[in-house]
């Protein structure tokens, strides 16, 4: 039900509206005004109640031009970056990429505050054709350096038909409260094989908000997997459209959550066309006083017949005091599909944790082996070594922190 | 006299409010085999499990000295390390962990803990071949997560590899030949027959007679409502065989 008074606005809404009048995006800075930040009572939002938990917002960046390490290292990645919203000057692409850049606002519009923001906010995209087949993975990186700084930036991809390519997307940047709003277009090709990754590795003090698009043609073949291990507030949102038929995406993620942290990968997969799959698999690790949450819709058109789809989350809590959410949603408007949705959530467990510990594997290192072990359906089919080795250690980084 | 290398002192343990071992007194000198036998429910995977240190169990009496060092109040990998090793009945499936990856950190744990060099990668896969090879354990088998999707035999098999690849100085084998078909069986034995070397010590838990015509053992135990009530020589695995338990009392299971 809508009240028919105005919603108090707190300081970070006021800052946003301000930013977005001053961006020229009147009608986002409407709607914000009207209604304010999502709170529990906006469905999608439930869960991750923006009112609260977004206390400020920053000033807009200023640019900045970075050239420190990359966040994550990926031996043999071809490296671009953006920082600050500014795309920075790239080494020589290889054979078949043709970088370039454009008019920021890459995302399709829908109703969701965080789309509309980085679409009035983004100034420019960063594009990236890929004519052929690339061997190295494309490593994106992209940094809030400096001081507290609020940043929209987008990245555009058009994969061209039966070439395949592993696309890796790292944020990253100074510890200052920034709030990062990112935004991913990838159109992939008839038959193109496409592997996507998404990594925040930022710091705790920063809220991370990014968004995801897909449009798959025909036989198109897409892995995605979201990784939430370094922000306070994170949310992901997934939002693949299956566009053609025989299109099939693996759609995968991984909250790593500990004390006061609240990771959120929202998906919304559309099956526009008959004879389209998807497999949405998603593990959320919780340890401390901390909230995971995967919120899976999968919506079917009407004639988006032999549409099949289970959407699944799992989840491992490391302490009694965690939070892990589900929230399958099932919107189907054809009648012969095979949809499902599921989830699962427990602790260690005992017996296997004795098992490796009778064989004289000391505690601690038995409960790495069996995390690895949760989580070893997301990276085994990672097939690049350094790629999947550089996973790992995030991981390892992350229990390792617990320990 | 040499120090056992197994020694139980009058052991009470209990779960959930209910005693399951109700004063079990064993000695297990070097190099011999033991046998103990007795009817389902008796408490046998109990007396196992709290070798090894489970945690689910309550000690409320009682001494398990291994080689002559209480274990009472070690952890289940600190145990192993001291040697001690349980052929698990019902071995767990552990779905993305590699058998080779536990396997290789089982054996340089156990090694760390002792102070010893870890082993290179080379050594450690010969040592896995050589284990491997005698109970017919290839290379497929250890590809595969631990023991995920191993068949019963193929689980016994894979205990009996792990224990020769660990080399403990106290076997504990709880019901082994369950679910083993007479072949398998007898890879199994031969398994466990080819660890023993006059200093390795076993304890062999079974329910039937069968397996002490493969694995011979030195004494036979007979197990009854959370303790031992006879002890004999081999004979005595063919006696109750031929009686039962039921000269023995306790509830029939
Ligand atoms: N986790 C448990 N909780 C309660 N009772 C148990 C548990 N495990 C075993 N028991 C009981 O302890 C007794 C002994 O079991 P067990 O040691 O498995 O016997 P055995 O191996 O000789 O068949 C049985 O009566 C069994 O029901
Ligand atoms: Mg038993």
């Amino acid at each position: 039900m809508r009240a028919n008074f105005p919603v108090r606005l707190g300081p970070a809404e006021d800052a946003l509206i301000a930013q977005l009048k001053a961006a020229g995006a009147d009608s986002t800075a409407e709607r914000i005004t009207v209604a304010g930040l999502p709170t529990r009572r906006v469905e999608s939002y439930h869960y991750t109640d923006l009112k609260t938990l977004l206390r400020a917002i920053p000033p807009v960046a200023n640019a900045a031009n970075e050239a420190s390490a990359p966040a994550l290292r990926i031996p043999g990645a071809f490296n671009l970056m953006i920082a600050n919203g500014a795309i920075q000057n790239a080494a020589t692409a290889p054979a078949g990429v043709i970088v370039g850049k454009a008019d920021g606002g890459v995302l399709t519009t829908r109703d969701d505050v965080l789309v509309h923001i980085n679409g009035a906010l983004a100034k420019e995209a960063l594009t990236l054709t890929l004519e052929n087949s690339v061997d190295p993975v494309i490593q994106v990186e992209r940094r809030i350096e400096g001081e507290a700084a609020h940043v929209a930036d987008a990245l555009k991809v058009f994969v061209a038909d039966d070439a395949s390519a592993t696309i890796v997307e790292t944020f990253s940047g100074s510890d200052a409260a920034h709030v990062g709003n990112h935004a991913t277009y990838l159109s992939v090709g008839r038959n193109a094989v496409v592997t996507h990754i998404t990594i925040d590795l930022s710091a705790r003090a920063v809220s991370h908000f990014a968004t995801n698009e897909y449009q798959l043609a025909d036989g198109a073949r897409l892995r995605t997997l979201v990784i939430h291990a370094g922000a306070g507030l994170a949310r992901t949102h997934v939002f693949p459209r299956m566009a053609g038929a025989g299109a099939h995406a693996d759609l995968t993620g991984l909250n790593l959550v500990a004390d006061g942290q609240h990771a959120d990968i929202t998906m919304e997969t559309l099956h526009a066309v008959p004879h389209t799959s998807s497999q949405p698999l998603f593990k959320s690790i919780v340890r401390g006083r901390a909230k995971a949450i995967v919120q899976g819709k999968l919506v079917v058109a009407r004639d988006a017949q032999k549409t099949d789809a289970k959407f699944m989350h799992q989840g491992l809590m490391l302490s009694d005091e965690a939070e892990i959410l589900s929230k399958p949603e099932l919107e189907i408007y054809a009648d012969d599909v095979v949809c499902g949705h599921g989830s699962t959530c427990g602790m260690i467990d005992e017996d296997s944790l004795f098992y490796l510990m009778s064989r004289g594997i000391p505690k601690s290192e038995a409960e790495t082996m069996l995390v690895r072990g949760f989580i070893a359906e997301l990276f085994d089919p990672i097939d690049d070594e350094e790629l999947n080795e550089a996973l790992q250690t995030i991981v390892d980084s992350w229990l390792m922190v617990g320990k | 006299m040499t120090t056992p290398v197994l020694e139980i002192r009058n052991l009470h343990a209990r779960i959930e409010e209910r005693e399951i071992l109700k004063g079990v007194n064993l000695i297990i000198p070097p190099g011999e085999v033991h046998a103990i036998m007795g009817r389902n429910g008796s408490g046998k995977s109990t007396l196992s499990y709290v070798l090894a240190g489970k945690e689910d169990y309550e000690i409320t009496e009682g001494e398990v000295l291994l080689n002559g060092e209480n274990i009472l109040e070690m952890e289940p990998d600190e145990r192993a390390a001291a040697g001690l090793f349980l052929a698990f009945q019902y071995p767990i499936e552990i779905p993305g962990v590699a058998t080779m990856t536990f396997l290789k950190a089982a054996l340089n744990a156990q090694r760390k803990a002792r102070g010893e060099a870890e082993l290179s990668t080379p050594d450690f896969m010969r040592a896995v071949k050589e284990a491997g090879a005698q109970l017919n354990i290839d290379n497929d088998m250890l590809k595969r997560p631990l023991n995920v999707g191993f068949s019963g035999g193929e689980k016994k098999r894979a205990e009996i590899m792990q224990m020769a690849l660990l080399k403990p100085s106290l076997a504990v084998l709880d019901e082994t030949d369950s679910g083993l078909d007479i072949d398998a069986l007898q890879v199994v034995s031969k398994g466990v027959n080819a660890l023993r070397d006059g200093q390795r010590s076993m304890l062999v838990i079974t329910h039937y007679q069968r397996l002490l015509n493969h694995i011979v053992p030195d004494v036979v135990h007979v197990f009854s409502d959370g303790r031992i009530v006879e002890s004999g020589d081999k004979d005595l695995a063919l006696k109750l065989e031929a009686q039962g338990y039921a000269s023995y009392g306790g509830e029939a299971a």
